[in-house]
């Protein structure tokens, strides 16, 4: 019997781990062949300067949600306002703050109530009022901020901004993101060049830990010397870089990230909106999206571009982690069961088909193996049934393995040429990838695993605070960076989920 | 103790004999599970090595690029300031080249960077005999031949892209080439390259191709082309020719028509009414009613108002706006735009309705007031919304 499950185990992790290995050597060829193609057709430069001087170029609309934020709201509200793009408007929503956040923009920005005719076409918490500015000023002119009652979830507000949007575009971020100069520019651009409808745009993301940002716009892009964040920065990479552009190369992009998206306000509408109950409203979104373009049988296309768009704050120590990745884990197990459905349906394309299926089996479960795969290997060393020899050479080949694929990705952060300016910070990526395997990895699989076991068992989730240290920032004149800023919190966090 | 010298074939068989036995003291699947874990790394390497190389060569280049600057920037900008159109050998002389001066293909791509830099700078005072002699100088006409006609695409794009930029000249016969390829953006860019260059009519390639794909970046760039055009005093095409092209493409004749408005060609504006009474396509009706808005052609209201009650609710939208925009002070739209706004029951299309009321003059404002004084709770916030100036002023400004 023992002899049985021996076999039948070795078979399984060697038919499991084979699976996965060239499941990240295709998308890492899959990925090479779509930053080819970026790198043989997309001139940034060209692209800025056709959309610039065209009137032609749609507008798009900036939503941010903002929930006791009123340490750095107004910089941050000036930064998205300070964007480089003809035509766009920037609706922030104040999901309810308990603290200044409203009345310290209607104090810098000149605001006052005005009667908008709000229409709810996606179910939202109570609209309180909207309010617009009386400032000459013509970047204040495109702000809008909308108040609401706290819905507890980011979802909530994001559906109370989509309600008042004016343009066919809209961006999804958050208030504490530093976005790029031109991102919109490069996120606008794929719907334009696409035959097909693009229903959503996702945008490389990064970590801003440790970066020098300046009135709310990224001076100098660094990677974050501590720990946690830093194993999040390769993190994101690799799934943006790797991950997701393999997926959307294939049409399959399973996610486009709540920190940083652009979609398509009519379908998102027409879908019904972020759900406010999910744990993992983003991936939701693009679900239903995706289901209501295969249903009307149309077609759709869901575009990842290389670039870097947007930095965020991601969690500092790990007591957030663990909180972050605990609701993560729920998010998509709470996934699974309300889009069980589309699960190796081939009605939903290669979606359905083929991502989901994927990410059943190798990122849902992956945790619940994996620790199997710990446990098992310590019987098995109990019972004297180790192979010493053929394990160390697993364990070797799994780690180089995992070494070259963060070579790979600091070769297609070069490439794309939005990374680091100081070619040495790739320094901190190879630290990070040499101490992944054997710290962050498990210590993920274990918060995952909670939250798996926090949904089977239906416990209360709480949103909590994300405790934000604040990235550096530099006075215009001084190079010398400034204390960080005073913790804050958020409603939640961004997830690159690849 | 012997000890034995081995050749070097003889080393290498020997570590992989090693390997070889090593590897068989292993059982089958784990024997296959390292093939192909070695497989999958050595893809790993390779792409690792490839991404290297290219950003060690990126590298170079932008040191070449950075060197180029420093050396020849002001030079440039000399050649470029003069007013009297200097020969080829003055050109020569200001920028210090040598005889017999010959340029390796990188060197001819690190110049573009400073010559658009140039070109951006002075673009008020710029000489343009000068400036072409300049390029010619530089060999950039034989540079951009050879990146057209070399086997790579993304070098072909880029140098049509390069082309366009610096305004430079290129021989029409090696840009036509590729009018008609089957690359999709390469077919592009030989295309916007002709229809910004071309002088006689370029733009017959849009007009013939039956398997025309029209999408929204070539609206942006041919737009832009034919704005370039239009100052440079060339040819502009027959945008009406292109509304009744066949076959048909639906983007571009809607593209067409929105040329005519941006252009402000009011002479076209009987065309576009007899081709809006035909026409059943909702998207080309829109575009062609928008037009006829702007252009404020009173002729097409009777036209607008026969339409309006078969039409749907995108169409009723644009319409009403477009009768605002023609602002006659015909009553019978007011008239015709309340009865709309009273039985509607699109939300959007009561505001657009509501709007343009409001805005269309004395008799407009006195019909908004009344429908005002008879509105019911559910219809009230409508009017606060429209009387606010500061909402949708970005747009309404």
């Amino acid at each position: 019997m023992l002899e049985w499950f021996d076999t039948v185990f070795s078979v399984f992790v060697a038919i499991y781990s084979t699976i996965i290995l060239s499941s990240y050597v295709t998308m890492a060829i899959l990925a090479f062949m779509e930053h080819r193609k970026h790198y043989t057709y997309h001139d940034d430069a060209y692209t800025i300067e056709e959309l610039k001087k065209s009137p032609y170029t749609p507008g798009i609309s900036i939503v941010a949600p903002a929930y006791n934020e009123e340490k750095t709201v107004i910089t941050n509200v000036k930064s998205l306002l300070s964007l480089d793009y003809p035509d766009f408007e920037v609706v922030i929503v104040n999901d309810g703050s308990k603290d200044k956040t409203l009345e310290l923009l209607i104090e810098n920005f000149d605001l006052v109530k005005v009667p908008y005719a709000y229409v709810e076409k996606i179910k939202t918490k109570p609209f309180r009022g909207l309010y617009k500015t009386k400032s000459d000023n013509p970047a204040f002119k495109r702000l809008t901020v909308v108040d609401k009652v706290n819905g507890g979830t980011k979802a909530d507000a994001s559906n109370a901004g989509v309600n008042v949007v004016s343009n066919k575009f809209f961006v999804c971020t958050d208030v504490d993101c530093v976005l790029d100069q031109y991102a919109l520019y490069r996120i606008i651009w794929p719907t334009m060049a696409s035959t097909r409808r693009v229903i959503a745009v996702s945008a490389t993301m990064r970590m801003s830990n440790g970066s020098i940002v300046e009135e709310g716009k990224m001076v100098d892009a660094r990677p974050p010397h501590d720990l946690i964040p830093l194993f999040q920065d390769l993190e994101y990479t690799r799934s943006f870089l790797i991950g997701k552009t393999a997926l959307a190369r294939i049409n399959a992009l399973q996610n486009v990230s709540g920190g940083f998206g652009m979609f398509d306000r009519e379908i998102v509408i027409k879908a019904g909106g972020y759900d406010g109950d999910s744990f993992a409203e983003d991936m939701d979104m693009v679900a239903r999206m995706i289901r209501y373009m295969c249903d009307a049988g149309e077609d759709y296309r869901i575009v990842q571009i290389p670039e870097t768009c947007c930095w965020t704050e991601g969690p500092p120590n790990l007591k957030v982690l663990n909180r972050q990745r605990t609701r993560w884990g729920r998010g998509l197990f709470q996934f699974y069961g309300v889009h069980r459905d589309m699960v190796g349906n081939r009605n939903y394309r290669r979606y359905g088909a083929l991502t989901l299926t994927y990410v059943l089996f190798f990122e849902l479960l992956a945790p619940v193996v994996e620790m199997i795969g710990y446990i098992t290997v310590v019987w098995f060393i109990l019972r004297g049934a180790v192979n010493y020899h053929t394990i160390w050479i697993a364990f070797l080949g799994l780690y180089i393995f995992a070494q070259l694929l963060t070579m790979v990705i600091i070769s297609y952060d070069t490439w794309v040429g939005t990374s680091f300016k100081r070619k040495k910070d790739y320094l901190w990526f190879v630290l990070a990838s040499l101490l992944e395997p054997i710290i962050y990895h498990p210590l993920n699989t274990f918060f995952s695993l909670r939250g798996y076991w926090k949904h089977i068992w239906g416990t209360q989730m709480v949103w909590g605070n994300m405790t934000r240290k604040g990235v550096q920032s530099v006075k215009p004149t001084g190079p010398k960076p400034m204390a960080p800023a005073a913790p804050q919190s958020a409603p939640e966090e961004k997830k690159p989920n690849a | 103790m012997e000890y034995y010298t081995l050749s070097r074939y003889a080393y290498w068989k020997y570590y992989v004999l090693i390997f070889y036995y090593k590897l068989a003291e292993y059982p089958k699947p784990v024997r296959v599970w390292l093939i192909f874990g070695a497989i999958c790394m050595l893809l790993l390497i390779m792409i690792v090595i490839g991404n290297a190389l290219r950003t060690f060569s990126h590298y170079r280049f932008e040191r070449l690029v950075y060197h180029n600057r420093e050396r020849y920037f002001e030079r440039m900008k000399t050649v470029v300031s003069q007013a009297r159109t200097l020969e080829p050998g003055e050109i020569t002389a200001i920028l210090e080249l040598p005889k017999n001066f010959k340029m390796k293909e990188r060197q001819n791509r690190s110049f573009i960077p400073t010559l658009l830099e140039v070109r951006k700078e002075m673009s008020g005072s710029m000489s343009r005999p000068n400036w072409i002699r300049l390029t010619q100088a530089l060999k950039m006409p034989a540079y951009f031949e050879s990146q057209i006609l070399s086997r790579n695409v993304r070098k072909k794009v880029q140098a049509f892209k390069d082309v366009a930029d610096l305004d430079a000249t290129l021989k029409e016969a090696v840009a036509s080439r590729y009018l008609f390829t089957k690359n999709r953006k390469l077919q592009m860019h030989a295309r916007l390259h002709a229809a910004r260059f071309g002088t006689s009519y370029p733009f017959k390639v849009l007009e013939e191709d039956p398997n025309l794909v029209f999408t929204d970046e070539m609206v942006v760039k041919y737009h832009n082309v034919l704005v370039y055009r239009q100052k440079n005093g060339l040819t502009m095409p027959n945008f009406v020719r292109w509304c009744n092209r066949v076959p048909i493409n639906d983007e571009l004749r809607i593209f067409a028509v929105n040329e005519i408005r941006l252009f402000k060609c009011k002479e076209d504006c009987a065309e576009l009414l007899a081709m809006l009474e035909t026409s059943r396509e909702e998207a080309f009706s829109c575009a062609l009613i928008r037009a006829l808005g702007e252009l404020e052609y009173v002729p097409a209201e009777k036209e607008f108002c026969r339409r309006y009650l078969s039409a749907s609710f995108t169409e009723r939208q644009v319409l009403a706006e477009a009768l605002g925009a023609i602002g006659s002070g015909n009553p019978e739209v007011v008239s015709f735009m309340v009865d709309d706004f009273l039985q509607t029951t699109d939300y959007v299309t009561r505001m657009v309705l509501l709007r343009v009321v409001y805005r269309y003059g004395d008799i407009g404002r006195q019909a908004y007031e009344k429908l005002k004084a008879e509105a019911t709770p559910e219809t009230q916030p409508y009017f606060a919304h429209i009387e606010c100036d500061l909402i949708d002023s970005r747009r309404y400004a």
